[in-house]
């Protein structure tokens, strides 16, 4: 990590935070808060099946943040990750259930990457803001889906597929394994290539990164598509996972996301955060989750006491972390 | 049935309405004009809604009817629904079969239709407050409670249970478990480990229930609001290697559920007809529009779906056959 930060000089001068491990650093204390909290209200949270199964319901949620994250770094948003997810899900469920597993994931995948693609074009190229070229694509995907599905639920899939979703390798169950692979090669990407430091300078200052002849509207193009890419993913995940997939599998996944993405310490105004702290968001909100079944907190409360927490975990970020950030500017 | 004044106002002004309307809307049969009925759902998205779909086109085919089909494209969107009240008032149809995607936040929309005077025709989640012809549609409370008799006594009145909640807010998932807190007092051999919401879809519940089995080793038996979750929670069982020891029951009857009992892996579920209900919805509009008689409340039978029966329960709403509105009424 400081040795991503000292290759990238550059950093300072777009006016990103000088610190970015501490802003990961305050995320890690919130989220240790959680965990000692909740293992002491509960001696069934701290066990190795149940931190397994925290981290298992993390998975397809940081996938899809992940992706979310990269836009939000630019000072975009993506609205249209959880209709992606669902479109994805669905054109995979019915070609794998159909005996075509390897046409399905390339179809779930290639749903992702066009839907990015054209997302990618009318924010980049279109100049048309992300926030309502995505809304757009969210009705498009939504709608692809309502018409492919026709109302019918898809059930029923290949054990072999299934092993996404489900597989163990060893004591460790694949998806989690899936989960670090995605986030050893997304925090390599941000943090070791000319792209990813080029994310960092477009959403830190626009302007000075063209000026410093930077390619920033290709670049924008290929966050787009990597966003869609990772929302097909998850949408793969999801349906290894339930066995099963719906039009509506899309729905009320987009708000967590971007609450894993802020949880994550990443700013919605572009240039400071990462993906490593969307992953710590994401656990953020499994665990509370988690915490709330392991407690039996009573069904009408548990809305209520998930928005406090995440209130409280900004609230945390803001005052540990605010002090470094009001000196860097 | 003992009449209270409440049910008899309400009787009369159902009666009342339907006359009206049957007289007003009499001429588009009698000059032999196709009669148009606006059939709402609460979205597209849902399996749920396209078996209401199917048995509300059923009976329109079979009727010689137009039959308008009318869902907001955001689901369950109270916003959008007002909008498509207020836009097919102005289209003026014979009648509305509706249900309402929220049962308090469509009032005023459908008295506005009242004031028009289209008849309306309510199924699936009941309105009150309105004048509406008749109530076809399901009793939650009973439906639950009378699944969850037949899974306690199945487990000789003793065993711990999980409860899955659907959506807080729902009504229908309200009055589930309304039947379910029932069935529970009259065991008092049933212990309730866990009551939790799994949001009506599957994948929510799946997760929670991953979760509860962290806590409890033993479970007898799970109770789940509707089907969607139940197969969650049956997924959930056999990833964790605990297929088998558990019975699962939900409510509703969908395809996958019902395979799931065919195949073993489920207990039992309480047919929840969307199929049905809309079958004998459009079955009244139009008995209404001939000037017929039409019950102020019909009330669909329990009838549950275990292993025993299950080879003979269709899958698909298509080929489900149709009720019979005769014996439903009757019954």
């Amino acid at each position: 990590m400081s040795v991503a930060v000292a290759s990238r000089p550059a950093g300072h001068l777009f006016g990103m935070s000088p610190d970015r491990l501490f802003v990961v650093l305050s995320r890690l204390v919130a989220l240790t808060a959680l965990i000692v909290t909740l293992s002491i209200l509960s001696p069934y949270f701290l066990t190795w099946n149940n931190l397994i199964n925290v981290l298992r319901h993390a998975v397809p949620l940081f996938i899809m943040s992940a992706g979310l994250t990269v836009v939000v770094l630019t000072g975009g948003i993506d609205l249209s990750v959880g209709a992606v997810l669902g479109l994805s899900a669905c054109l995979a469920a019915s070609l794998i259930a159909g005996g075509h597993p390897e046409l399905g994931i390339a179809a779930a995948l290639g749903a992702g990457l066009a839907c990015g693609l054209v997302n990618g074009m009318l924010v980049s190229y279109a100049r048309i803001p992300s926030f309502i070229a995505t809304y757009g694509m969210l009705w498009i995907a939504n709608g692809m889906a309502y018409v492919f599905m026709q109302g019918e639920v898809i059930y029923g899939l290949p054990a072999a597929f299934r092993t996404i979703g489900t597989g163990m390798l060893g004591a460790i169950p694949v998806p989690i394994l899936i989960m670090l692979g995605t986030l050893l090669i997304l925090h390599v990407i941000m943090h070791r290539t000319p792209f990813g430091v080029g994310v960092y300078a477009i959403g830190g200052n626009p302007v000075a990164a063209r000026l410093s002849g930077m390619p920033v509207r290709r670049r924008l193009v290929i966050v787009y598509v990597l966003s869609g890419f990772m929302a097909s993913f998850a949408g793969l995940i999801v349906i290894a996972r339930t066995n099963a997939a719906d039009v509506s599998l899309g729905e009320e996944q987009l708000l967590p996301a971007i609450a894993a993405v802020c949880l994550g310490g990443t700013s919605l105004f572009g240039g400071v955060g990462g993906v490593a702290g969307t992953a710590v968001g994401a656990l953020i909100l499994a665990l509370v989750l988690n915490g709330m079944n392991l407690l039996g907190v009573k069904t009408f409360w548990q809305a209520g006491v998930l928005g406090l927490i995440i209130l409280l975990s900004v609230l945390a970020d803001q005052v540990v972390g605010g002090r470094i950030n009001r000196t860097s500017t | 049935m003992t009449i209270t004044r409440r049910s008899f106002t309400t009787g009369a002004l159902a009666l009342g309405s339907a006359a009206a309307t049957g007289a007003l809307a009499m001429p588009a049969f009698a000059q032999g004009k196709k009669p148009t009925v606006a059939f709402f759902v609460k979205n597209v998205t849902n399996p749920f809604w396209k078996a209401c779909r199917i048995g509300a086109e059923k009976a329109a085919k079979e009727l010689n009817i137009d039959l308008e089909v009318v869902a907001p494209t955001k689901p369950d969107n109270i916003e959008e629904q007002t909008r498509l009240v207020e836009d097919w008032i102005v289209k003026k149809p014979d009648a509305f079969v509706f249900v309402p995607v929220d049962y308090k936040a469509l009032v005023p929309s459908i008295q506005k239709a009242n004031k028009a005077g289209i008849p309306i025709i309510n199924y699936n989640n009941k309105m009150t407050d309105i004048d509406k012809v008749t109530f076809i549609g399901s009793d939650d409370e009973l439906f639950e409670y009378e699944m969850c008799k037949y899974l306690f006594k199945s487990l000789n009145g003793k065993g711990k249970v999980v409860h899955i909640d659907g959506v807080p807010a729902a009504i229908t998932a309200q009055m589930r478990k309304k039947g379910f807190e029932r069935a529970v007092k009259e065991n008092p051999g049933i212990e309730v480990l866990a009551s939790q919401p799994g949001q009506y879809r599957r994948l929510p519940a799946q997760q929670v229930f991953e979760n509860l089995m962290q806590r409890f080793p033993e479970i007898d038996a799970v109770v789940s609001a509707n089907d969607d979750m139940a197969v969650g929670v049956v997924e959930a069982l056999h990833a964790a290697g605990r297929g088998g020891k558990t019975k699962v029951v939900g409510i509703d009857g969908i395809p996958d559920a019902i395979q799931a009992i065919a195949e073993g892996k489920m207990f039992a579920t309480v047919d929840f007809s969307g199929h049905d209900q809309s079958y004998l919805a459009v079955q009244a509009a139009v008995r209404t529009l001939k000037g017929e008689k039409v019950p102020p409340e019909i009330l669909l039978p329990v009838f549950i779906i275990d292993k025993d029966n299950v080879a003979k329960v269709a899958r698909t709403p298509e080929e489900r056959a149709v009720p019979s509105w005769d014996k439903t009424v009757k019954s």
